[in-house]
């Protein structure tokens, strides 16, 4: 008798895991769906990527993409989208890094916050006064403009990311430093620096996919040097030279960095993504 | 003081960023500029204008109806996700990256890849509906589902966030909470609804919180599709303020749309997080 | 080739400005801004890009480096916004609709005045030959803003095979075009019978054409006019094809709709941009069955609307003379005929005549046909496409809303004309 009821409910069990994995395959599908239909089309003659029926059985070339790197400087764009974007999270971090820890230690948030609240306006309320601004100071069109404006997204993700990390730091790790008189600035880097380098690996992905993916700052303070790749995409549409097969290729090869990434680092990303949601 | 210091480089970096665009847009909103080009001090002109422009209350409107209705699908997907998730015990890498993707990928880049697919006489979402022997539809350029459909786009980048982020709550909870219910013998949707719901709350609040900013402000995927149409169905606070500056070249009261909507978005972020405090346990 | 020779409608100035210039620039240097850098801010067009590939010979021929940046069309708007309002001179020549926001930008004075640099061209410019009706739509206020590149126009392709298995004859006039499309709807219903543009701000540029073929006008007596008879009827020529025989969600439509329906042949009729040939035949399915022609007439004829990108100097560059030598050279008729041969149609009645491009033209019948339609555009065209005040943007917007209205059934027509007529009149206030 005993052994029937267990195996019932072991049965029951197993019924209710196997659904939701199939709930799981389910949701898996849906999300992955458009993307994989993306890629694909890229490797679509060009006029076929609007055929219809839509053709999921085609011959795949490599069209697109020899289209892009030729009538675009597709490869300088994409530096200077590495550019721009390495050295906004570097900003983003060398002064995120500092200001999580004072956040922490203090327990004065108003700093954060105030990074935060930059976040909280349009962007669209920045093109006109940067651009003022940063001509004033001739650095229209310059990497440096780029990088300070992209910082502003950059910095508040790195505070945000760092703080639950340096916050699951014991008081107590820190005591003996302090009886020994350490400076803050000794016990950020020596101690502190050390313990939170998961964090910090994913603050600076996080900071780095933030950064590539925005496209209205680049729009109006870079120029035909300095233009990142998601600025450079709109290319692709135009009145008689949309080209749906680039833009698919486009499309894909601006998307592989921040997929790549992610992908890479998902174990720890998945709690740095959380900027401290989970402690209430 | 040392600790000041450390924190100083952000503080000033942000007031250095942020101080001159605002005072310098109160200042655009303050003036108009006349067909000769020269700006004028026109006090309060723009705000008033602003009172008795339809399109202002509509995109006001627009926005509500987006921002709820997005953020009411990707809490109810994303809480349930979360539980498929939390229910699977081991979750493979590659199942996180995939509900990691849709929202690392460009948003420009995903209403690229939304437009080819929804496209009514062209695209695969059709020909889909279409095999499947159910009408199509016009999705994007029908003035009824074009903010259903927006808020479904948005949905499949950010429902995925929700859940991992309500995942993370739901590891974080102690299970004792669970065993306490099964003793009493309460179903399992009523151990959901009674125990675990209100102990996520603030994890869900702070999603909410996160999705808020980026949803009142609904900007780039509108300008990749629909630009504000059909009609203005779409025509968000944030497109408009946009269509006003740099189509209609309308600085002036682009700047006091503008400032209305980041009005908006901070008083928002600041009672939800009221309201944080209030289901803190 | 009938180029409009209307003297009363030409501005005297033109007149005098090409006498003077081809008295003037016997010997033209070259070379007198060598090391200097212009800067160009470029729509990605197929016009930009068929000049720009001649970019390496400019920069030999005068010693200037040219900078070009270049956005698609609404960024490019945007980021001219950014920099005019700063009053930057970062930006040294960049191009323009002048029937979009020439009006606008003049009054707001981000253009140089080219009639003055006109006189100062070289001996084989011939300044004379430019379109002297595209001349004239980009004079503001007795200022030359930008001198034309190209010149183009919403023409009516249509499929030979398919009128001819529905027996439909070629439309002569819009009731014949709804006649046709009645037909085919009935005959073969796999195809669409009728598209053209339904989004709203691009609507004005099919519909202008309309308007004027009916004989309606935008504006009458300084009163927004679309709820005249004639407007009215505009109005609902133009929804009723769409909605009756359009495709599905035509409300989105622009070009790249357009031009993809048609070239997979799921469009019988599609009213569309002469610049968009190139890609309707990508891929060469359309080659053999596309036939091409202005709007067919309506009460008041044949109005075809014919608009062209111009080039123009900022008002803020600190180098307009160097500015000018780019201008200058993009618009010659050595380039010109150049970009032609690339299915750019060229403003000046030379290249049109040109031997060679004429043989271009034979290769194929459709370049003739295409040909044969921009030659009306040319003879014809008005370049009116929305109203003729400052705020021309906003006022497509709402011509757009008009027919958007009237497409998806949300007003009648008498609403919906007399809202726009209403918000129309506001902008037209404006001053």
């Amino acid at each position: 008798m005993t052994s029937a009821a267990s195996t019932d409910t072991t049965l029951s069990d197993d019924w209710a895991r196997r659904v939701n994995t199939l709930l799981l395959v389910v949701a898996g599908i849906l999300i992955m769906t458009p993307t994989v239909w993306m890629v694909l089309s890229s490797f679509k003659p060009s006029f076929e990527v609007t055929a219809y029926p839509p053709k999921l059985f085609f011959t795949p070339t490599f069209e697109n993409y020899a289209q892009l790197t030729k009538t675009t400087p597709f490869l300088s764009f994409a530096l200077n989208s590495v550019i721009v974007t390495v050295g906004s999270a570097g900003i983003g971090l060398l002064f995120g890094i500092p200001a999580a820890f004072a956040v922490s230690w203090t327990r004065i948030s108003w700093p954060a916050l105030l990074a935060l609240a930059a976040r909280m306006a349009p962007g669209t309320l920045f093109l006109l006064p940067w651009y003022v601004m940063f001509r004033q100071v001739g650095l229209i069109g310059s990497y440096t403009a780029l990088i300070l404006s992209h910082a502003v997204i950059t910095m508040p993700i790195a505070i945000w990311v760092l703080l639950p990390s340096f916050d699951n730091i014991p008081r107590s790790v820190y005591e003996a430093a302090q009886v020994d008189g350490c400076s803050l600035t000794r016990i950020l880097l020596r101690i502190a620096l050390p313990l939170v380098g998961s964090g910090i690996a994913v603050a600076a992905i996080l900071c780095f996919v933030f950064s590539w993916n925005y496209f209205l700052f680049a729009l109006v303070l870079s120029n035909g040097d300095t233009k990142t790749l998601i600025a450079a995409a709109f290319n692709f549409v135009g009145e008689g030279s949309t080209q749906w097969g680039a833009l698919m290729a486009a499309a894909t090869l601006i998307a592989l960095p921040p997929l790549l990434l992610a992908a890479v680092v998902q174990r720890w990303l998945v709690a740095g993504l959380t900027l401290g949601a989970v402690k209430g | 003081m040392e600790i000041v210091a450390l924190s100083a480089p952000a503080v000033l970096f942000t007031a250095g960023m942020i101080a001159f665009p605002l005072v310098y847009t109160v200042w655009l909103g303050f003036h108009s500029f006349t067909s000769a080009g020269e700006q004028r001090f026109t006090g309060v002109a723009n705000y008033a204008r602003l009172v008795s422009d339809w399109e202002f209350w509509h995109g006001l409107w627009v926005t509500l109806v987006l921002y709820v209705l997005s953020l009411a699908l990707q809490l109810v997907l994303g809480i349930w996700l979360a539980v498929i998730l939390f229910n699977a015990k081991r979750i493979h890498g590659i199942v996180r990256s995939l509900f990691i993707s849709p929202f690392m990928m460009p948003p420009v880049v995903a209403g690229m890849m939304w437009l080819v697919i929804l496209d009514p006489s062209l695209g695969a979402a059709n020909y889909l509906l279409q095999s499947l022997g159910l009408p199509p539809s016009d999705w994007l350029a029908s003035p009824t589902w074009v903010i259903p459909t927006i808020a479904l786009i948005d949905t499949w980048q950010w429902a995925p966030y929700v859940a991992l982020i309500v995942l993370g709550g739901l590891q974080s909870l102690p299970p004792s909470v669970y065993e306490a219910a099964q003793i009493d013998g309460a179903s399992g949707f009523r151990t959901f609804r009674r125990i675990t719901l209100p102990l996520l709350m603030p994890t869900i609040v702070t999603a909410m919180i996160l999705r808020s900013v980026d949803l009142l402000r609904f900007f780039d995927i509108i300008y990749i599709t629909t630009q504000g149409g059909p009609g203005n169905a779409s025509n968000t606070l944030n497109i408009y303020g946009f269509r006003v500056g740099f189509e209609f070249f309308n600085i002036g009261y682009a700047s006091a749309l503008m400032l209305t909507l980041a009005a908006i978005v901070f008083g928002a972020v600041l009672a939800l997080n009221r309201l944080r405090h209030a289901v803190a346990w | 080739m009938p180029i409009a020779r209307n003297a009363a409608a030409c501005a005297a100035s033109i007149m005098a400005l090409t006498i003077s210039v081809t008295a003037s620039a016997a010997d033209f240097d070259w070379k007198k801004f060598q090391g200097k850098t212009v800067t160009f801010l470029a729509n990605n067009n197929p016009v930009s890009q068929a000049i720009l590939g001649y970019k390496d010979e400019f920069e030999k021929l005068t010693g200037i480096k040219l900078k070009v940046d270049s956005y698609q069309e609404q960024q490019m708007r945007q980021r001219l916004v950014t920099v005019m309002n700063a009053h930057s001179d970062e930006v040294d020549v960049f191009m323009t609709l002048p029937s979009r926001e020439g009006e606008q930008f003049a009054a707001a004075g981000w253009y140089a005045d080219l009639s003055g640099m006109l006189k100062n061209a070289a001996s084989n410019y011939d300044a004379g030959d430019l379109s002297r009706a595209l001349l004239k739509a980009a004079n503001f206020r007795g200022k030359l803003t930008s001198v034309p590149l190209n010149i183009e126009g919403p023409i009516l392709y249509y499929r030979t095979d398919i009128f001819q298995k529905c027996s439909v004859t070629p439309p002569k006039t819009i009731a014949d075009v709804e006649a046709a499309a009645r037909k085919i709807k009935s005959c073969d219903n796999g195809v669409t019978p009728f598209v053209s543009r339904g989004l709203k701000p691009a609507v004005a540029y099919t519909f202008s054409n309309m308007l004027h073929n009916i004989g309606g006008t935008y504006v009458s007596n300084g009163k927004s006019d679309l709820c005249s008879a004639k407007g009215k009827k505009a109005l609902e020529t133009y929804s009723g094809l769409l909605r009756d025989y359009g495709p599905p969600g035509v409300v989105n439509y622009s070009f790249y709709q357009i031009s993809a329906l048609y070239r997979s042949g799921r469009a019988a009729m599609a009213f569309e941009s002469s610049n968009e040939l190139r890609t309707m035949m990508e891929g060469g399915d359309r080659l053999k069955d596309t036939g091409l022609m202005p709007f067919p007439a309506g009460d008041a004829g044949s109005v075809p609307t014919a608009i062209g990108w111009g080039m123009a100097v900022s008002a803020f560059s600190k180098q307009p003379d160097a500015a000018w030598y780019f201008v200058q050279w993009a618009s010659s008729p050595e380039i010109q005929k150049k970009v032609a041969l690339q299915g750019i149609a060229a403003p000046r009645t030379a290249v049109a005549q040109d031997p060679e491009f004429r043989r271009w033209l034979d290769e194929q019948p459709v370049r003739k046909e295409w040909q044969a339609a921009l030659d009306v555009l040319a003879a014809k065209g008005s370049s009116e496409v929305g109203y003729p005040i400052v705020a021309n943007p906003e006022s497509r917007e709402f011509i757009g809303q008009a027919v958007q209205d009237l497409i998806l059934k949300q007003k009648s027509v008498d609403q919906a004309c007399a809202d726009a007529d209403k918000a129309l009149d506001g902008l037209i206030a404006q001053k």
